[in-house]
């Protein structure tokens, strides 16, 4: 479990960034609910916390694509694959996240990176 | 000299070139335009939050829109990352932000960078010092004014003085409430005309009684020449068989409460320089803006302001309108017959003021001190 931010500080309709590699972000929805999902959109190198929340949808903050907080998934092109979901937990008022075992959906240019091909 | 050897009566215009030499009409820009308060638009022309408006102001592009609490904000229109020009379209809405169509770096109503392509791995790019370059905006008489300066001169003395005196005080022009008024009708004229021979024919009325039948019509007094700016606070009042400020002098519309008794019946012009005049009649204000876009071209939008409850129970306002509109065609049918002329290489010297003119030379002395020209006489 990694702890990201106490939940006091994270207000509704904001995110949260956790500077892990590959980031994930913490979201309060605007009802009161917390998600956490991949941080990097599957389309190009944009920060999903910089995106807009509305109901239980981010959009991309770039090219419009929205993905969906709760399974991952995302609406429409331009980007196609969807982020991970990982799992949310507030103990004693603050917010933790337990990482999905899954591979990330990267966009191009970071997964080279990761993977420790010169791009 | 000639203009040692003019008559008492006469005073000299400036020169041909003035009105005709680019390389002056960049100085303008530059002196004039991108330095003093300019009016963009109409307050309610940006109805919410991402309404915008994209306006030339001197050689400069200007976005103007509403941040999401409401207040107005300008910025220049120009991408911080590589220049490409943010908005392209003369008017429009955005949801939250405007992207650069280019490389779509993102900026907030609020001007901040928002998001952009691999921005996250840049920590140390600000989100504010590459934000959009704010521009001074100041809101009165609900319109919208902007400033290029880095140091903008005082919107009081600049802008509000020129009211106070033409009308002895700020009050004269607050009775009529424009900031709550509607726009009954908006028409925009595309002018080949420098936009000084714009200002002069608005300040003087020597023409009037030859161009303008109408309106000599509904105020008599025009029908001498002498201009309704030439004596401090004075309007000119209606005919006496008059009803309202209209084409055939019919009954105008219904009239603004706040209008004192002594400004009933009478129409005040009033030049707010470089590029406002403001019409004021007690059921409607006319206000024009300019929009110099070349040394011999000028865009002019005009609007005619009503009772709110005037315009939105759809009364006619045609007659109302037709009067002004009739007038300003017949102004900038004058200003694009003038136009040619100044490149004649009879005009080279310019031509002359008759004494009912006399306070136009003032606008030229205006003009070389803004440019650091020296004075010819
Ligand atoms: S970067 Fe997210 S849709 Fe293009
Ligand atoms: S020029 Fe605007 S994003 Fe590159
Ligand atoms: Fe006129």
């Amino acid at each position: 479990m990694i702890p990201a931010c106490p939940l006091a500080d994270l207000p509704r309709g904001e995110a949260f960034r956790l500077e892990i590699d590959p980031p994930v972000s913490v979201f309060h929805t605007e009802d009161g609910e917390l998600f956490a999902i991949d941080d990097t959109c599957t389309h190009q190198d944009a920060s999903l916390a910089d995106g807009w929340v509305e109901g239980c949808w981010v959009e991309c903050p770039l090219h419009a694509s929205k993905f969906n907080l709760k399974t991952g998934a995302v609406d429409a092109p331009p980007a196609k694959r969807p982020v991970r979901t990982h799992e949310v937990l507030v103990e004693d008022g603050m917010i933790y996240v337990r990482l999905s075992a899954a591979t990330p959906n990267l966009p191009p240019c970071v997964a080279t990176k990761l993977a420790g091909v010169l791009a | 000299m000639t203009s040692t050897s003019l008559p008492d009566s006469l005073i000299a215009t400036l020169p041909g070139t003035s009105y005709t030499d680019p390389a002056i009409f960049a100085q303008e820009q530059e002196c004039i335009f991108e330095t003093m308060w300019f009016c963009v638009a109409r307050s309610s022309e940006l109805t919410k939050p991402g309404a915008f408006r994209t306006v030339d102001v001197g050689r400069e592009s200007i976005l103007v829109t509403r941040a999401r609490d409401n207040s107005i904000r300008a910025y220049f229109n120009v991408c911080r990352h590589r220049g490409a020009r943010l908005c392209t379209e003369a008017a429009g809405e955005v949801k939250r932000a405007f992207q650069c169509p280019y490389h779509a770096w993102t900026y907030g109503l609020d001007g901040k960078l928002v998001a952009a392509p691999n921005l996250t791995k840049m920590p140390d790019v600000g989100r504010t010092e590459y934000g959009l370059t704010p521009v001074a905006t100041r809101e009165w008489l609900g319109y919208v004014w902007v400033c290029l300066a880095e140091n903008p001169p005082s919107f009081e003395e600049d802008v509000i003085g020129e009211v106070v005196t033409r009308l002895g005080d700020a009050e004269a022009i607050e009775r009529y409430g424009m900031e709550s008024l509607s726009v009954g009708s908006r028409i925009t004229y595309d002018v080949k005309a420098n936009w000084k021979l714009i200002i002069e024919n608005f300040m003087e009325c020597y023409h009037c009684a030859t161009i303008h039948p109408e309106l000599t019509e509904v105020l008599p007094e025009f029908a001498d020449g002498f201009a309704a700016q030439y004596y401090v606070g004075h309007g000119a009042e209606f005919g006496e068989e008059v009803q309202g400020f209209t084409v055939d002098g019919s009954a105008g519309l219904d009239r603004i409460p706040g209008v004192a008794e002594d400004q009933d019946r009478r129409y005040y012009a009033i030049t707010v320089k470089p590029q406002v005049f403001i019409n004021l009649v007690p059921d409607h204000v006319i206000f024009h803006r300019m929009y110099p876009v070349a040394v011999d071209r000028t865009i002019v939008e005009c609007d005619w302001l009503y009772m709110p409850h005037v315009v939105d129970s759809g009364r006619d306002v045609s007659r109302s309108v037709e009067l002004f509109d009739r007038v300003n065609r017949q102004d900038f049918d004058a200003c694009e017959r003038t136009q040619p002329g100044m490149s004649s290489r009879m005009y080279a010297k310019g031509g002359v003021l008759v004494p009912s003119e006399h306070h136009i030379g003032a606008f030229h002395d205006w003009v070389h001190e803004r440019l650091g020209t020296h004075q010819s006489q």
